[in-house]
């Protein structure tokens, strides 16, 4: 799902930042109103969290293992402003400090993973467990098909974007200047690997971080914690 | 069988110390003495983002060749061996491009004019001009883009490469939380390297794929939690420290005449390109 750099052409790129630029804004706006001065290093640590989930390999059925990305987890833990910041800078580090995504692309994938997934994801987790009790088996239902519902949506806008390239970025012989591959085959590939394989991985993980912090503590979860923005 | 099941574990413990050498080794390569570790860290990202603005915008193969020819000459001048070097730039995104611009190569993705025919079964396939160039734009393209990103990580220690973001006018609190949140990563992947290897001398070879998840899991949740907890500790040490609300982001950088020779190179290799451009159609 990270998109490195020489993927994306200029018109792509610029469109990414053009869209994050006042999400970002509003985003650090809100945030600056509800977090006290006391929160400012959960929001840090949160970045910090959302950058390691990516790390730990989850057991899918079949014997292999996948990495979930974390972002509905983080939108139900923080809140989908506050989740837009901490992935956002959790991708901002990848990028400028380990080379994982490209740094022309950081506006296209905070779009699909800062952006898209957790306020997808959030959307659906609180469509589905409305107002369910904190500790009922719904919250967790909600979560798992949060996201896989929220990562699949994002695969979807990553693959319009590989597979906008060929329409944008031509030479008049028709060669492809970045990514190769047209809409149909890019949104097939990007959304068909998330459907099968990498949503269930964040299905899996999502519900089961969920069910333990019910038990372990639920106030996390409450609607009307002070971290949730 | 059980080292399948097992694989998770060593393979999440093995992510974390990677990323941690990563860290340890890009701080001791950013402290040799070289070319770009001489440069104003705002003025070397400056112009190495000019120099990624001409590979992204390029339409010819050669120029990105000449680019990627650049960023090994830097390197070799930044006390970078071009070996480690290549190993560094060659190795995973851009050997994963190559795979992915295989298919390309083909009429039926890019149809053109073919170069070289073949069948298989009743498929009547064929390499085109057009495929080729297209695969051929695309690995380059990928390849000196990654080779420049790699040149300014390596170069510049990590804590002061967050610092220069602030020269793009990035807000305080955004440079102050990508500090913040580097030295946490840095705590966390250390917290992961213990758990994951405590776990795996103390589980053995016993994990079923579905215990396996609920372990991984109740680590993810343990990392939250610790985390949340974290906080206000973190908090408490900050105003000790003078902290009052307002972001503060310390700004110790000079710049040099070398620094702006950089800065200008770069910004004429871009107004060339897009003057080259105008030969591309």
């Amino acid at each position: 799902m990270h998109i490195p750099d020489g993927y994306l052409g200029p018109a792509t790129c610029a469109a990414g930042f053009a869209v994050m630029a006042p999400l970002w804004a509003f985003a650090s706006r809100k945030v600056k109103k509800t977090l006290r001065a006391k929160q400012v290093p959960l929001l840090a640590i949160a970045a910090a969290f959302a950058f390691v989930i990516m790390l730990f390999n989850v057991p899918i059925p079949g014997g292999t293992t996948g990495h979930a990305v974390g972002g509905v987890l983080a939108a139900i833990l923080l809140g989908p402003w506050a989740a837009c910041i901490a992935v956002s800078v959790a991708l901002v580090i990848q990028a400028l400090l380990f080379g994982d995504g490209g740094i022309t692309a950081v506006g296209a994938n905070c779009f699909n993973m800062a952006f898209v997934l957790p306020f997808v994801g959030y959307g659906v987790y609180r469509l589905i467990s409305g107002s369910s009790p904190v500790t009922s088996v719904r919250r967790v239902v909600a979560a798992g098909i949060a996201g896989y519902i929220g990562l699949v949506v994002a695969s979807l806008c990553a693959g319009i974007e590989f597979g906008l390239q060929p329409i944008f970025h031509h030479t008049a012989s028709g060669q492809a200047l970045y990514c190769p591959y047209g809409l149909k085959i890019a949104i097939s590939a990007m959304v068909g690997e998330h459907l099968l394989v990498f949503g269930w991985v964040e299905l899996i993980a999502t519900a089961l971080v969920i069910k333990f912090l019910q038990k372990q503590e639920p106030a996390l979860l409450q609607p009307e914690t002070e971290v949730r923005i | 069988m059980a080292k399948k099941n097992n694989g998770f574990i060593e393979r999440t413990a093995i992510s974390a110390v990677s990323l941690l050498r990563e860290t340890v080794s890009t701080d001791a390569i950013a402290s040799r003495d070289g070319f770009l570790q001489r440069c104003d860290p705002r003025f070397k990202f400056a112009g190495i983002a000019l120099l990624l603005a001409c590979a992204l915008l390029t339409k010819s193969t050669a120029e990105l060749a000449v680019l990627y020819l650049a960023s090994v000459t830097l390197a070799v001048f930044s006390s970078i061996s071009p070996f480690f070097f290549f190993k560094r730039t060659l190795i995973f995104i851009p050997l994963f491009s190559l795979f992915i611009a295989i298919p390309a190569l083909f009429n039926v993705v890019t149809p053109g004019k073919p170069i070289f025919a073949f069948k298989v079964f009743t498929l009547d396939l064929s390499v085109t001009r057009q495929g080729v160039d297209s695969a051929l734009i695309f690995c380059m393209r990928v390849l000196s883009s990654v080779s420049l990103t790699i040149l300014a990580v390596l170069t510049t220690r990590h804590h002061v490469l967050l610092k220069a973001l602030r020269v793009f006018r990035v807000p305080r609190l955004f440079v102050m939380v990508l500090g913040m949140c580097y030295r946490y990563i840095c705590l966390l992947l250390d917290i992961i390297k213990d758990t994951f290897t405590a776990i795996k001398s103390r589980v053995g070879f016993v994990t079923s794929p579905k215990t396996g998840r609920r372990l991984v899991a109740a680590n993810m949740a343990g990392m939250w939690l610790r985390s949340y907890r974290l906080h206000t500790q973190v908090y408490d040490a900050m105003v000790s420290r003078g902290y009052t609300g307002e972001p503060i982001v310390l700004n110790e950088f000079r710049a040099r005449r070398g620094d702006y020779g950089f800065l200008i190179v770069s910004l004429f290799m871009l107004i060339g390109t897009l003057w080259l451009n105008r030969f591309f159609h």
